[in-house]
């Protein structure tokens, strides 16, 4: 069998967040070196605050200031610091729970290594030098001999506060199509579309994703369809799509290869967008070196009559 | 022992807007809850479970917020689950909370579902770069639109009707404050003047892309008894799925949509939904999707539903109202849009929508469909309790 293809999929997107009231002034807060947290029904303070009370439910609103200083209260060695994380040097990630705070924040603490760590210990806040209103305004902690920092005596009234952060959100996959569309996209580098067909239903996959989803059974026979096929439907497509180097209008069709159960998706060219029509006959045009069809173009047959393809709409 | 009926005894939406950035998510969430309650006259301690609903991951990158929402929905201490079914899920949602209520597992449940897409974009999730594949789609409407096409032609639908269902949501919604579009100056002309996106979809023909939340309360027969508003009460509701593309599959009506909706008219007694059923709320993102659906529902026969729709059939005042809240077309905060299709049915039953309230209203379905009509999820509501 040969070796199934696999390939790096990153999917990455800037998400953004409102903040409304609780967090909006915390983040403004750290902009202006001073930590807010929020007071419960029950007398609580939350660090880092947050907007409904976590017993009664209710919403609570009554910030407080606490300090910039705190004491350790469990953590862990981070070896090899990955991209984005607070710290380029191995560090510690630890929760801190700042003097006046009833809970620990999550942050990085700048050691030397984790024999200067220990749960109990002081630290405080190293601001960061450039603020925005985000949690990395908080540069690091780091480690601290001494009592409780005094406090600025703010709990809100901050010029221009932040509404909103940028969340970016990143994932690294490794994809692999699999067995059966390995097999499909390798035959068609080969300028041939190889499907599968259900051992049941008898019904030809293309692309075949290795099972027949009606049957429920392995497809393994490999069966050639096309290359010519009709243009079952499609709709022309007016509106440019980022990342997408297509010229508009063009149209986007769903293509049945002559032998196969189910239409594919495809591009049409060579003929004037107004002038596709369900039927129309169409063959692959291939561009050197490509791992696709850059599209399909009329073949000049006669149109395909709807009783042939109306079960495949 | 036969089930616990189940009644919606409190709904709470948000004004549906473009963007509400004055609110996080669970602000927002927050706020349909809230309404919900009020709405019932309960607090959160009368609550036993909740059971929330959200657009796809990718799409608002919050993947579990059902974590992230405890405190605002007052889950803390309590069973809460997430439910996910793509754009059905909204549906798909209240019906997994009102099994809880049947099953006697709890007696209140607070179900909700809610999309913030402001903050992120759905056309980016549904073209993540696969790799070996061409890219081509440019978004859902691309992937609908041939469907519609494939609809036309099976129909011989005049190439006019997606503009009268435009036209007639848009003017329900004026009636609906809490709907996102409220176009005053809006005419059948404006719709047929604005641009083809996806020919033959024009762009009055889609939804837009909205923030919002929409939450019900569901209780059992205890709980309605003690609710200070009529309850609406659950006749039937069911759930079917089947994959986006298979050899067979009929996208202009599938079959799973067909199974789903028989399985509800069985459970209600419904023997002509056209004949027992008064109002309907259905997931229509695509105008075209109405008449589509009206025959995927059983309330008119292939290729027949473009009449209902042309005769004026599904306006207000007609004679089986559809979308009377102004529909997916005029607010679609996605992994909301489901529960309001349910909550607006409810809503109509309870004689409590309002401006575009159908007078004496008995029966109403919510209908939801999600991923490339791979999900379904329906709900037939009722003014009057099931029969024991």
């Amino acid at each position: 069998m040969p070796e199934v293809l696999k390939a790096p999929l990153v999917v990455e997107f800037p998400f953004t967040r409102s903040l409304g009231p609780v967090q909006s002034a915390f983040l403004t807060g750290l902009r202006e070196r001073v930590v807010l947290g929020v007071r419960t029904g029950d007398g609580r303070t939350l660090v880092p605050p947050v907007e409904y009370d976590p017993v009664t439910a209710e919403e609570i609103r009554d910030l407080v200031e606490v300090a910039p200083t705190g004491t350790v209260t469990t953590w862990a060695w981070n070896h090899a610091p990955r991209r984005d994380q607070p710290l380029d040097t191995p560090f510690a990630w630890v929760l801190v729970r700042l003097d006046g705070a009833d809970t620990a924040l999550l942050h990085a603490l700048d050691a030397p290594g984790p024999d200067a760590v220990h749960t109990g210990m002081r630290v405080r806040i190293r601001w960061a030098e450039e603020r925005t209103g985000a949690i990395t305004d908080i540069a690091c902690f780091e480690p601290y001999t001494g009592g409780q920092a005094e406090l600025t005596g703010r709990t809100g009234g901050f010029e221009d506060p932040v509404t909103g952060i940028v969340a970016p959100a990143r994932l690294d996959y490794t994809y692999s199509p699999g067995r059966a569309q390995t097999a499909y996209i390798n035959a068609l580098a080969e300028q041939r579309n190889v499907g599968e067909r259900c051992p049941s239903c008898r019904k030809v996959y293309v692309p075949p994703r290795g099972a027949c989803p009606t049957c429920g059974v392995a497809t393994l026979e490999q069966v050639e369809v096309g290359p010519h096929g009709t243009v079952t439907t499609f709709c022309i497509v007016n509106i440019k799509a980022k990342n997408l180097d297509i010229e508009v209008p063009y149209v986007y069709a769903h293509i049945a290869l002559d032998g196969a159960g189910l239409a594919l998706h495809g591009r049409i060219g060579g003929i004037p967008y107004d002038e596709v029509r369900m039927g129309l006959r169409v063959e692959p045009v291939w561009t050197a070196g490509a791992r696709y069809p850059d599209h399909y173009r009329p073949t000049g047959e006669p149109d395909a009559d709807y009783d042939t393809y109306r079960e495949l709409l | 022992m036969s089930k616990e009926p189940v009644a919606v005894v409190g709904i709470g939406q948000t004004k549906h807007v473009a963007a509400r950035r004055d609110v996080s998510i669970a602000g927002l969430v927050r706020e349909a809850a809230r309404r919900a309650l009020d709405d019932a006259e309960l607090t959160w301690a009368d609550v036993d479970a909740v059971v929330i609903g959200k657009a796809p991951d990718f799409f608002e990158g919050v993947m579990m917020p059902e974590l992230y929402l405890a405190d605002a929905l007052g889950a803390v201490g309590k069973p809460m689950l997430r439910v996910h079914t793509a754009g059905s899920v909204g549906g798909s949602t209240a019906l997994v909370a009102a099994g809880m209520v049947a099953a006697r597992v709890h007696g209140t449940v607070l179900t909700l579902a809610f999309e913030k897409q402001s903050e992120s974009n759905a056309m980016w999730g549904l073209s993540l770069p696969i790799p070996f594949q061409q890219p081509l789609l440019a978004g859902a409407g691309g992937f609908f639109a041939p469907h519609v096409r494939a609809y036309m032609r099976r129909s011989g639908a005049p190439d006019t009707i997606g503009s009268l269902v435009a036209y007639k949501d848009r003017r329900n919604a004026l009636k609906n404050p809490y709907a996102h579009l409220h176009e005053h100056d809006i005419t059948l002309e404006k719709v047929q003047a604005s641009p083809m996106l996806w020919d033959p979809i024009r762009y009055s023909e889609t939804c837009p892309s909205s923030d919002g939340a929409c939450a019900m309360i569901l209780t059992d027969r205890a709980g309605a008894a003690r609710a200070p508003r009529p309850p609406a009460w659950m006749l039937g509701g069911a759930m079917r799925s089947e994959p986006t593309l298979f050899a067979g599959k009929d996208a202009v009506s599938p079959q799973a949509g067909k199974d789903c909706a028989a399985d509800v008219y069985r459970q209600a007694g419904i023997a002509d939904p056209r004949r027992d059923i008064d109002a309907v709320e259905m997931y229509v993102p695509f105008s075209w999707y109405e008449p589509m659906w009206l025959e995927n529902l059983g309330f008119a026969a292939e290729g027949e539903g473009w009449k209902l729709t042309e005769a004026g059939v599904t306006e207000l005042d007609g004679d089986l109202p559809v979308n009377m809240s102004g529909g997916v077309l005029s607010a679609n905060p996605i992994g909301a849009s489901g529960m309001i299709r349910f909550a607006e049915a409810a809503l109509q039953v309870r004689g409590q929508a309002g401006e575009h309230q159908v007078d004496g209203a008995r029966r109403a379905l919510g209908h939801a469909y999600g991923g490339g009509s791979q999900f379904f999820s329906m709900w037939l509501v009722g003014s009057e309790p099931p029969d024991a």
